[in-house]
């Protein structure tokens, strides 16, 4: 097959994979604001229209603004196929988005290429039924398993699920990369430190983190291509 | 038959089982078709194995974190609700927030199953569908778009001073996501308890420091040994190890 055909292909591929991530999304949006509907039918009480619109208000509009920003960061480092299936699935920064970069890594696959966007999808898919595989083990096994992991004992490991993952994933990505991490890391720290209120808004806080990288590494992009015409 | 007793009932399994049935059937048919693709442009099937098997080892025990979710809320909510939540669209760190914002939006006291009503239920799980669904909407709308822009990545001379340059923006990206998180709780640690009063929790630091070291470790095998097998398991054997040093740390502290 030569480059042109395969190019080919990978454009029928993607072509076909923004209609139907359409229509999956368009789908599954139509089955969760069903569910709330037929389950308050089901138990004799509608949702509560009025209750809803001063609720959204309160934190539907700071969820809005949330989205839009993970939305707009995301994207581009899921693909088309692996961000419909990540957005529809959910657990983007715990879960998919390192999970998709780690997978892209492990196979050496580069950012805007079919490589790419077929490793993200087969990621995040991946990972998708294996969550929906534990969670439904684990309902199913809900009574027996609830007094071991809900040991006091135990508790620290989960409540640190998000560390480990981010200090094993930091050793990996900063070790070949200090030049664009340390900065980041000083001015969040500082950040954080001054004004410890932020933590709680730390997933706002990664577009300020993220733009300072990239201008780092656009820098350090400019650096290299000058030394190398040089 | 007490609220909770219905909102354990059988229907809303069977409501939210379909859902998340569906959802499963997707991400089936998604990887199914990505791999045939993948073979059709000729990649390597040896490495979207690899790819497939680190996900699924990456994936696991986040997982489990996940379902301690699903166990804590499904006190107040039951557990069909919180167990579709976690298992679509939602997100861990979002539906504890979420659904306590949206109780007190409702007029409870917080998120509390002495005080929940089938009204009060039903308007928590409206809001908790509609706050969270924006980043489909937007898919729907732009993904196309959106996608095809940055590819271009402009013209003419633009274009090829930027060639090379997206793979580092998202690793930069992902470095800036990490440092933010990071620093969350370096600033946890340090002003936690009050400002520059070092009263914060220590264990989040220091199992990042155990993850490191332990991947540090995994990737001399990998590197050094050549032991390649390591590369699929060592961010799930990092975790692992870090996991475990957490319940040490919490002995201590």
């Amino acid at each position: 097959m030569t480059n042109e055909q395969k190019q080919a292909v990978f454009e029928q591929y993607n072509a076909k994979t923004h209609r139907y991530g359409r229509i999956v999304s368009v789908v599954t949006l139509v089955l969760l604001l069903g569910a709330p509907f037929v389950i308050g039918r089901y138990l004799g009480a509608l949702p509560d229209m009025a209750a809803f619109g001063r609720g959204f208000l309160a934190i539907g509009l700071i969820w809005m603004v949330s989205s839009v920003a993970e939305y707009l960061i995301y994207t581009p480092m899921l693909g088309a196929g692996g961000g419909y299936l990540a957005f529809i699935t959910g657990n983007l920064i715990n879960m998919k988005i390192p999970c998709a970069v780690n997978a892209r890594d492990i196979v050496g696959a580069k950012a805007g290429t079919p490589e790419n966007e077929i490793i993200s999808t087969l990621s995040i898919a991946t990972s998708a039924l294996t969550t929906i595989l534990v969670l439904a083990a684990g309902v199913a096994l809900l009574i027996p398993l609830q007094p071991l992991l809900q040991a006091p004992a135990l508790q620290p490991a989960f409540d640190n699920v998000v560390p480990a993952l981010f200090g094993a994933m930091a050793y990996k990505y900063f070790r070949r990369n200090m030049d664009i991490a340390i900065l980041p890391l000083l001015v969040m720290s500082l950040l954080f430190t001054l004004v410890p209120s932020l933590i709680s808004s730390t997933s706002f806080m990664i577009l300020p983190s993220g733009a300072l990288a990239i201008f780092l590494a656009w820098w350090k992009f400019k650096k290299a291509n000058a030394e190398a015409a040089s | 038959m007490s609220l909770i007793q219905q909102l354990n009932a059988p229907f809303l399994y069977l409501v939210c089982g379909a859902i998340i049935l569906f959802i499963a059937a997707v991400s089936l048919f998604f990887l199914i078709r990505a791999y045939r693709a993948g073979k059709a442009i000729g990649m390597d099937t040896a490495k979207m194995k690899r790819a497939i098997t680190a996900s699924a080892t990456f994936t696991l025990l986040p997982s489990v974190g996940i379902l301690l979710g699903v166990i804590a809320l499904s006190g107040s909510l039951g557990t069909p609700w919180p167990w579709l939540r976690l298992s679509v669209i939602g997100a861990l760190h979002y539906e504890t927030q979420v659904a306590t914002a949206a109780a007190e939006a409702v007029g409870l006291n917080g998120l509390s199953a002495s005080q929940m009503t089938a009204k009060a239920f039903s308007t928590i799980c409206l809001l908790m569908s509609v706050c969270i669904m924006w980043g489909m909407v937007l898919s729907v709308i732009f993904n196309q778009r959106y996608l095809a822009r940055l590819s271009s990545g402009g013209s003419g001379g633009k274009k090829s001073s930027l060639a090379g340059f997206g793979d580092l923006a998202m690793t930069a990206m992902f470095i800036g996501l990490i440092c933010a998180y990071l620093g969350s709780y370096i600033g946890g640690f340090v002003s936690g308890g009050g400002l520059f009063s070092f009263g914060g929790s220590w264990i989040p630091l220091a199992v990042v420091a155990v993850a490191c070291l332990a991947m540090a470790g995994f990737l001399w095998l990998y590197e050094k040994k050549n032991a390649v097998w390591v590369e699929s398991f060592s961010i799930a054997g990092s975790m692992l190890i870090a996991m475990a040093a957490a319940v040490a740390f919490g002995a201590i502290g």
